[in-house]
């Protein structure tokens, strides 16, 4: 899960700086990142596929954040928009990795949770790890995922950078597993612009096992 | 202190330095209490800097107020800014008509004071506070920085004291945070402070600020024992949130920076009221008052904490503001701590203050949501849609309706 923003920006200025003497200019940098076909492929730990319309910027798993179920991808840098696919979380396991000595802490999945606990703990995962200051839920609705019974979620935010940002979760509990694509961008500009994308991935979402 | 010649220079490392220098100042000093008699302001109404350090750290902090006076994560809560300016010209002393108060939404117990005379209140803080006198206890503690001009004492203090390196460090710090290390980002200006170091008393700082509130707290007819209890408070709220994360108190905040040791540091704040408390006296902590000027924004406060998942800290909290007696909010909030600690057994004992809550003439509408969820989790399906159905009733056009209407077909 694309939490971390801070933290990922200074090493993406931190990558930047080391190939400047490359010429650069391409924003950030391929260490990261690596474009994603326009084709069905597989997330997460591959229990779902989607199909993008046009290339993102799949992060590397290089950071203590990610956990196997989680995959994020960005098409403009993570600070402006970021996609999150959450594919077959088990029960008691985290959307993102944490010690379990820290003071403030994104609650565990349960596979019992009622889909308002599953927002509930979205929204606490912004709070705890994105620096969230304020959170308003905008929508909570059924929409089918996959040919299941889902939800829709759709919410904003108030970072401590200052920025509002805009989001939309759909996703379903299935046999016990959690899976979700989650869209998460600067409210002005890159929400609208990258909804559609979002919308063509969550229609072409399948599951694998 | 080897790592000087890396280009990246942390914070912490900044901090670290300073507390070293900050650590050489106190060697020596005694942990005598200081009396509050002998605490006078060192400034009186409309005071300008008039030496050139002095100015050009003014120049400097000036701009850091510009930024914070623009930022959106400011509460315009309607009355909040009136009573806290009402607050800061009871306590404030001589110079109390200078001074500035800004409360941003930061669920942090903080609080600073800047040497050009604005102090910036985390909305935590007001979370915390039993009563007015606790808040004014705050903010005459930081008032008396101002007043004991402890921002330029402690500067100067340094330059004489440290040895260069140190002083370029601090210059370091200082150049920085009027140069654009601040980036608008609230949350970070704690840190802020700390690059200063200047908002890091030596304990003698500390210890004036801590008797000269008091002073001003007691002048005001408030008692001044509930600056003691405020600490009491923090010191037992750290120590309940490093317990269930099965480790040693170690957070630091830089409201009461933690030079003296905490526990002594409370002792002293006793004696000191003992010392101001005039017997017959009537004191009136202004808990009614207080209660009326933040229930705007009570539920927000709360929600900001819990949803925090910081469970051993937001009990604590939640139990010694029940200590002046519970209601359907915080038996609430006190579900929700559950649900979100989510350990076994989290979920019945989550269920049990929910349904305590909504038996509170004031409890939320949400506190009908969850107490519904919670019963249809259990199996209890009919009281539970009964819940849910009247937690529509409440909030017909809430955001989530059309997800809980599908759960009561």
């Amino acid at each position: 899960m694309r939490l971390g923003k801070h933290a990922l920006v200074a090493l993406a200025a931190v990558g930047l700086s080391a190939c400047s003497s490359l010429g650069g200019g391409e924003g950030f940098s391929s260490q990261y990142y690596t474009a994603t076909p326009v084709r069905s492929v597989n997330v997460g730990n591959g229990a779902m596929a989607v199909t993008p319309p046009r290339p993102w910027n799949k992060q590397r798993r290089l950071f203590l954040d990610d956990v196997i179920w989680v995959e994020d991808w960005t098409l403009n840098g993570p600070l402006l928009d970021s996609l999150t696919f959450v594919t077959a979380l088990p029960d008691k396991k985290n959307l993102v990795r944490q010690r379990t000595t820290d003071d403030r802490q994104v609650p565990m999945f349960r596979s019992t949770m009622t889909i308002p606990e599953v927002t509930s703990m979205l929204e606490s995962a912004y709070r705890v790890r994105a620096g969230a200051i304020d959170f308003k839920t905008l929508s909570l609705a059924p929409r089918p995922f996959m040919g299941h019974l889902g939800f829709q979620y759709d919410y904003e935010h108030l970072d401590s950078d200052e920025l509002w940002r805009k989001g939309r979760a759909v996703g379903a509990i299935v046999n016990g597993r959690l899976y979700l694509i989650m869209l998460d961008a600067a409210r002005s500009h890159y929400y609208p612009d990258t909804l559609r994308d979002f919308e063509a991935l969550v229609a072409s979402a399948q599951l694998r096992r | 202190m080897n790592g000087l010649g890396t280009s990246f220079l942390s914070r912490r490392a900044l901090l670290a330095s300073g507390g070293a220098a900050t650590a050489a100042l106190a060697t020596g000093v005694a942990s005598a209490r200081i009396p509050p008699s002998s605490m006078q302001a060192l400034i009186g109404p409309g005071y300008r800097p008039t030496e050139v350090d002095e100015q050009g750290l003014w120049q400097q902090v000036e701009r850091v107020e510009e930024e914070i006076a623009g930022s959106n994560l400011l509460i315009k809560a309607p009355g909040i800014e009136d009573y806290l300016r009402q607050l800061i010209g009871k306590v404030g002393g001589p110079a109390a008509r200078d001074m500035r108060i800004y409360l941003v939404r930061v669920p942090e117990f903080n609080a600073m004071m800047f040497p050009t005379g604005f102090t910036v209140f985390f909305s935590g803080l007001l979370l915390r506070m039993r009563n007015e006198a606790q808040l004014a206890g705050v903010i005459a503690h930081e008032s008396a920085h101002f007043l004991r001009r402890h921002m330029i004492r402690q500067w100067r203090d340094m330059k004489r004291k440290s040895d260069l390196f140190a002083v370029g460090m601090m210059a370091l710090g200082l150049g920085g945070a009027g140069a654009g290390v601040y980036t608008g980002d609230i949350a970070r200006l704690a840190q802020l402070g700390t690059i200063l170091t200047l908002l890091r008393y030596s304990r003698t700082l500390e210890a004036e600020s801590d008797a000269m509130g008091a002073r001003l707290l007691a002048e005001q007819g408030y008692p001044p024992l509930e600056m003691a209890d405020t600490w009491q408070q923090l010191i037992g709220e750290l120590d309940l949130s490093a317990k269930y994360r099965r480790k040693p108190r170690e957070r630091d905040l830089s409201l009461f920076s933690t030079h003296p040791a905490p526990e002594s540091r409370m002792k002293d704040l006793r004696a000191t009221a003992r010392e101001l408390t005039v017997p017959g006296r009537i004191y009136d902590n202004g808990r009614a008052r207080y209660l009326q000027a933040i229930a705007p924004i009570r539920q927000m406060l709360l929600d900001d904490q819990v949803k925090l998942n910081d469970p051993g800290a937001t009990q604590y909290i939640i139990n010694t503001l029940a200590q002046d007696g519970w209601n359907g909010l915080l038996r609430f909030y006190e579900g929700e701590n559950w649900r979100l600690r989510n350990r076994a057994g989290d979920d019945l004992r989550a269920a049990q203050s929910y349904a305590v809550a909504v038996a509170y003439p004031d409890a939320p509408p949400d506190a009908w949501r969850w107490h519904g969820l919670s019963l249809i989790k259990q199996g209890r399906r009919p009281e539970g849609r009964a819940a849910l159905t009247r937690y529509l009733g409440l909030q017909p056009n809430a955001p989530d309706a059309p997800f809980i209407r599908q759960m009561i077909i």
